[in-house]
């Protein structure tokens, strides 16, 4: 409990700094929203009339873009990019710290068992990750307004997978290896972000959607097509229960401060 | 009885040289000093006791109890001061003192005001801001608010002035009178000669000798260098317990082991202009007698 605490503590700054830019990011994106419904349906077509690659990096271009759901779901991409950012960060830096600070040597002479510390440290991460989603979810509602609620929620929903799924990547590598965990995990995290794009892009390259999280719960799957995929939801939770079996396991077995 | 056994213990960090077969015990209620040059292994040794790094065969046991199955049930009666402190960003000391007191089932707000005062440590400031020696300080109250049964310092002296090293010994030796054991590695010979009753020398991570503080002493070497203005022979020192002898000119330098009085009694028949008398440091007991022995 009180690793838990103590971490809640250290990384207050950080959630809060996180939580505001989220504001802000979807306060601005919603009012270009609204320059743009009343501009009337020729900023729409316009947008509709883009390139193919352009529209893949405006959320696949699926959306109507004159409504503010369907704006928000094109915007929805890049919340969900920031969201795992912060979770991968968060996962990679509560289980690193310690050996980059060389605080450890502190924490590992008291009475505390390593799966009590990656407990505490995980669990306060996923409180972390847990409260940036809700920030983001209540602002949401605030500016689309209530009747999409179902589709918002459905939308943070998807999030929340993939932010607890980012999290334990983090983590995983960190306990791994503590160097460059941060690094790597934002690696792998943006690689598979730009993988998504492409697929958007290119036609015949769909069957790769698989090897990249952001196109399991993308606004498009979810609000227009069949929503969850349950396949899809079982693999995001199977490989989080792996990756987090994982990095018990190495976290226990490893020489620290090596 | 034994508080610390430790049995062949060895470990390699992949390919290099961390401890090669180190055995030894220490008996509940002594000072154990366990000395060597920096790199030794003695840091080694103590993360390994400690749980940070795992041993790469031999045991050892703590209480009684293994070390590396019972770590958090050993380390309730622990206090371990590292040679190095590192703590977190932006705590006071008082905050990082009830965190670190958050994980021992007892009240240590008492203790932990007594050795501040004792320490002279000011509770209420960023341990950012303070200097090595205070950081320091925090590290010794930090290790012995719970009041443990088994305290291990490794190198605890290095940034404390003299008057505070004073101050720690003073309070070790009272926790050792309580009937706490402690386990005390340094590079200075001098802090070990001083409080502890038996050593283990440690060498390129073997125990090459384990011993009594007592007959250590008698292995009292000195570094003596005098500059001589009447002219002598270059082997004018070269008597039974001197080594490595240097002659530049007027400058002799030596190591001596032996009765001083034999060297004063050479120094009253000539003129020295400077004489210079050193406890020698242990790289050079090192070299001039252990690597003889071996």
């Amino acid at each position: 409990m009180n690793i838990y605490l103590r971490e809640l503590i250290a990384n207050r700054k950080s959630i809060i700094i996180w939580s505001v830019s989220m504001v802000l990011l979807i306060v601005m994106g919603m009012s270009e929203q609204s320059a743009l419904s009343e501009s009337g349906s020729s900023m729409a077509d316009m947008l509709n009339n883009m390139p193919k690659s352009i529209k893949a990096l405006m959320g696949g271009g699926a959306f109507d873009t004159s409504t503010a759901i369907g704006y928000y779901s094109m915007i929805h991409m890049y919340l969900i990019l920031m969201t795992t950012i912060h979770a991968v960060m968060i996962g990679a830096g509560i289980i690193s710290k310690e050996e980059q600070d060389k605080t450890f040597e502190f924490l590992m002479a008291k009475p505390v068992s390593r799966f009590n510390i990656v407990s505490s440290k995980l669990l306060a991460a996923f409180t972390n990750v847990l409260i940036f989603n809700l920030v983001t979810l209540v602002t949401s509602i605030v500016l689309i307004g209530s009747s999409f609620m179902g589709d918002v929620v459905k939308l943070m929903l998807g999030m929340f997978l993939l932010q607890i799924l980012f999290l334990s990547i983090g983590a995983f590598l960190a306990a791994y290896k503590s160097k460059s965990a941060t690094g790597l995990g934002t690696g792998i995290l943006l690689i598979t972000f730009f993988l998504s794009i492409i697929i958007d892009m290119v036609d015949h390259i769909t069957f790769l959607k698989y090897l990249t999280p952001f196109k399991y719960f993308d606004a498009k799957t979810l609000i227009i097509d069949a929503g969850f995929n349950p396949v899809l939801v079982l693999l995001t939770l199977g490989l989080t229960s792996v990756l987090t079996y994982f990095t018990f396991k190495f976290y226990n077995n490893r020489d620290l401060g090596h | 009885m034994n508080v610390i056994e430790i049995k062949k213990l060895t470990k390699y960090y992949g390919e290099s040289r961390g401890i090669i077969d180190v055995s030894f015990n220490v008996e509940e209620g002594e000072i154990f000093g366990f000395i060597g040059p920096n790199g030794a292994g003695k840091s080694t040794t103590i993360r390994t006791l400690l749980g940070l790094i795992y041993p790469t065969s031999g045991s050892a046991k703590i209480f009684g109890l293994d070390i590396v199955n019972n770590g958090p049930m050993i380390l309730k009666e622990v206090g371990y001061l590292p040679s190095e402190v590192f703590y977190y960003d932006g705590m006071k000391v008082i905050d990082l003192l009830n965190y670190s007191a958050s994980f021992y089932k007892k009240d240590c707000s008492k203790r932990i005001k007594e050795l501040a005062e004792i320490m002279d440590l000011d509770l209420n400031k960023k341990i950012d801001d303070l200097s090595f020696g205070n950081k320091k300080k925090v590290g010794i109250v930090q290790g012995l608010l719970h009041e443990p049964k088994l305290i291990i310092l490794d190198e605890p002296t290095s940034g404390l002035d003299p008057l505070m090293q004073q101050k720690f010994f003073e309070l070790l030796e009272a926790e050792n009178k309580k009937g706490v054991t402690i386990l005390l590695s340094s590079h200075v010979l001098s802090e070990v000669q001083r409080l502890c009753s038996r050593v283990a020398i440690i060498k390129e991570g073997k125990i090459i000798k384990l011993e009594s503080m007592s007959t250590l002493n008698n292995e009292n070497y000195k570094r003596f260098k005098v500059e001589i203005e009447s002219p002598v022979n270059n082997d004018y020192f070269s008597i039974a317990g001197v080594n490595d002898l240097q002659v530049n000119e007027k400058t002799h330098s030596f190591l001596f082991k032996g009765d001083i009085n034999q060297i004063t009694k050479k120094l009253a028949n000539v003129n020295i202009s400077n004489i210079w008398v050193n406890e020698p440091d242990l790289e050079e007991i090192f070299m001039h007698y252990y690597s003889k022995e071996e």
